[in-house]
């Protein structure tokens, strides 16, 4: 009895806590095959499965999913695809259940604590992953302001990085056509941030941390890849605020290497303390490239004026 | 453009200069580093060619990793600073035939402007020049230079030191500690530069499909293989009740876990107190560390009171599901 008591007391405080902002946001999500086109040396048109929230092409990633703390999230996942396909979020949603062609499933849950998430779907032995199947969700704080998370540290603007890899030859050919991936080998030759590579994730102004000196940005990074990414900031510390969901106490390390697993997730607050232009790449030799062609693969700039 | 970025450099320095109430004299530091081929025959027999630098005048060789680079930082109230300018001579380096020709230093890790930071791409010249940087007091600790031109060739190839920023005391003397915090003391202390050999990359130049795919074969600890406890890449002698501080730079394109074990394989305990040329707020004590490409940590631990032998290890492991590569351990050596 106590407990209920004690319970229903922690439940109330918590409606009220977010009672002011909690909201409901809807998403749908369609599930289609289209193609990645990595522009550049090295470039090529790669087959890929994915994710969109309009009618049309699927996106690279999928589209980012935003919401504030305690808000509840209603994602409808339509597969108009000829193959099994599902939606988890990693950390906040548990249900697998596959979603036959032409079928549909909505995955309720609640934004539980603020941070970056990553999507993906989980079936078919990480095929489906590795052609696109994955995105990002974002969760800011119940009032919505610009802080990682509530008292948290704050920013001007925010980053998502979506990175991955592809292995066109052994896995995205393959698959695309039809045929069944030997899954045991994996020689990703295309290296993606934002869906993009090189000179393209360079110049996509939603992928590059662009500001004035004494801004700061946030730059909320995913892995839905297989590869474990280690990002390099030139010329740049950076504050480590989050690793894989788990938020660190400041002062934060400052590092100028963020590493971040398969699977996995990053929060780091980039003060933009000097002016210049600055790359930011993954620090392994083949990452730099596009089927070995340089200089292409997980790179952005840093452009501080 | 860089010329006038430079001389803007120079004056703010002579600035600080006559502001400072320093007791120690501000050090420049001028290096110059050439770039060589160098032969290996590896423990397999095959023979790989690396780039590599070196001091040397004209004639000189070089080494794999090149020549540690240190920089000395001050105590707190003294607002003199060392500067670093470290020449890239270009007389006798091997190189790639355009666009790839030429080479540059990147100061990995240093909070640099950009015309100090190698990268042909934001403007960087290539084919030779001088690199400048003054680090602050709370950047001691250990970085890397490296070659930034074809980065996937250059650096694999061997293009790469240590680039150590190491505190002074205020009459300008070293001191035998990580940082200024008195808790960093060492009385031994060495480099550990990880890296790993791909020989498929070492004879293909230009674009090649090669460098879609990395297959590392060799595997190292300051150039060297060091394939057993018995033939350790790297060997130091230390006294009982000492302490140890090894500087660990990531040069490698894959995952490692390093670890110090001893003769029966127990993990013993080490402090981390900086990464990436930051300190740590609070000193972190563990049994082993995962190093990423790119990443440094600065640590110190204790040998026992009783002789014995300790063998520091990195396990290179593939970046997909970290699985060990085979004879991707590499041991290095501490008796006391
Ligand atoms: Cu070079
Ligand atoms: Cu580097």
């Amino acid at each position: 009895m106590k407990h209920l008591v004690r319970g229903a007391v922690a439940w109330l405080l918590i409606c009220l806590a977010t009672s002011a902002t909690a909201a409901t946001r809807n998403y749908t999500l369609y599930i289609t095959s289209g193609s990645i086109a990595i522009h550049g040396g090295g470039g090529a048109t790669l087959a890929a499965w994915g994710y969109t929230d309009v009618a049309g092409s699927p996106k690279f990633p999928g589209p980012l999913l935003e919401a504030n703390e305690g808000d509840t999230l209603n994602v409808t996942v339509v597969n108009n695809h000829t193959l099994p396909h599902n939606f988890l979020v990693k950390g906040l949603t548990t249900d697998t259940t596959s979603i036959l062609p032409g079928g549909s499933r909505t995955y309720t849950f609640t934004a539980a604590a603020a941070g970056t998430y990553l999507y993906y779907d989980t079936l078919n032995n990480a095929v489906n992953r590795e052609m696109g199947l994955y995105g990002a969700v974002v969760v800011g704080p119940p009032d919505g302001s610009n802080r990682a998370w509530t008292n948290g540290p704050a920013y001007d603007f925010h980053r998502t990085w979506v990175v991955g890899e592809m292995d066109k030859p052994r896995w995205n050919d393959v698959a695309g056509s039809g045929g069944t991936v030997n899954t045991n080998v994996y020689k990703p030759n295309y290296f993606l941030i934002n869906g993009k590579g090189g000179e393209d994730g360079m110049a996509d102004s939603a992928t590059t941390i662009d500001g004035g000196v004494g801004q700061t940005a946030l730059v909320r990074i995913v892995n839905g890849g297989q590869f474990s990414h280690s990002l390099h900031f030139h010329g740049n510390h950076v504050q480590v605020l989050a690793v894989n969901g788990v938020r660190a106490a400041a002062p934060y390390k400052q590092v100028d290497v963020i590493n971040v697993a398969p699977l996995g997730t990053a929060d780091v607050l980039f003060p933009l303390n000097q002016p210049g232009s600055y790359p930011m790449h993954v620090h392994t030799a083949q990452m730099e490239t596009a089927n070995g062609v340089y200089l292409n693969g997980v790179v952005t700039m840093i452009n501080m004026r | 453009m860089y010329d006038s970025t430079k001389a803007r450099a120079v004056l703010a320095g002579a600035a600080l200069l006559v502001a400072a109430v320093a007791t120690a004299q501000a050090a420049t530091v001028n290096r110059t580093l050439s770039v060589r081929a160098l032969n290996k025959t590896m423990s397999d027999g095959q023979r790989v060619t690396f780039w590599v630098f070196g001091s040397g005048g004209m004639m000189g060789g070089g080494t794999l990793p090149g020549p540690v680079v240190e920089l000395g930082v001050y105590p707190e109230g003294i607002s003199t600073t060392d500067t670093l300018n470290l020449t890239l001579n270009m007389m006798m380096a091997p190189q790639e035939a355009a666009p790839y020709n030429g080479h540059t230093i990147h100061l990995h890790g240093a909070d640099v402007p950009t015309a100090e930071d190698g990268v042909p791409e934001t403007g960087a010249p290539v084919n030779g020049d001088t690199y400048t940087f003054t680090p602050t007091r709370e950047m001691a600790g250990s970085y890397m230079y490296h070659c930034h031109v074809h980065t996937v060739k250059h650096l694999e190839m061997g293009m790469y030191g240590a680039l150590i920023v190491r505190p002074k005391d205020a009459a300008g003397n070293w001191l035998n500690q990580i940082t200024h915090e008195p808790a960093t003391a060492y009385n031994y202390v060495q480099n550990y530069v990880f890296s790993t050999v791909d020989p498929a990359y070492h004879s293909a130049t230009g674009d090649a499909i090669v460098f879609a795919d990395y297959n590392p074969r060799y595997f190292l600890i300051n150039g060297n293989e060091g394939r057993s406890a018995s033939a350790p890449a790297s060997s130091l002698s230390a006294a009982r009740n000492s302490r140890v501080a090894l500087r660990l730079i990531g040069l490698h394109s894959t995952n490692g876990t390093f670890s110090i074990k001893d003769g029966a394989g127990n993990a013993k305990p080490f402090t981390v107190y900086v990464q990436d040329g930051r300190a740590y707020a609070a000193p972190e004590t563990k049994s082993s560390l995962d190093i990423s490409p790119g990443q440094r940590f600065d640590i110190v631990f204790t040998t026992p009171s009783t002789a014995g032998t300790w063998y520091p290890q990195i396990v290179y492991k593939n970046l997909r599901d970290g699985a060990a590569f085979a004879n991707g351990t590499v041991y290095g050596r501490v008796t006391f």
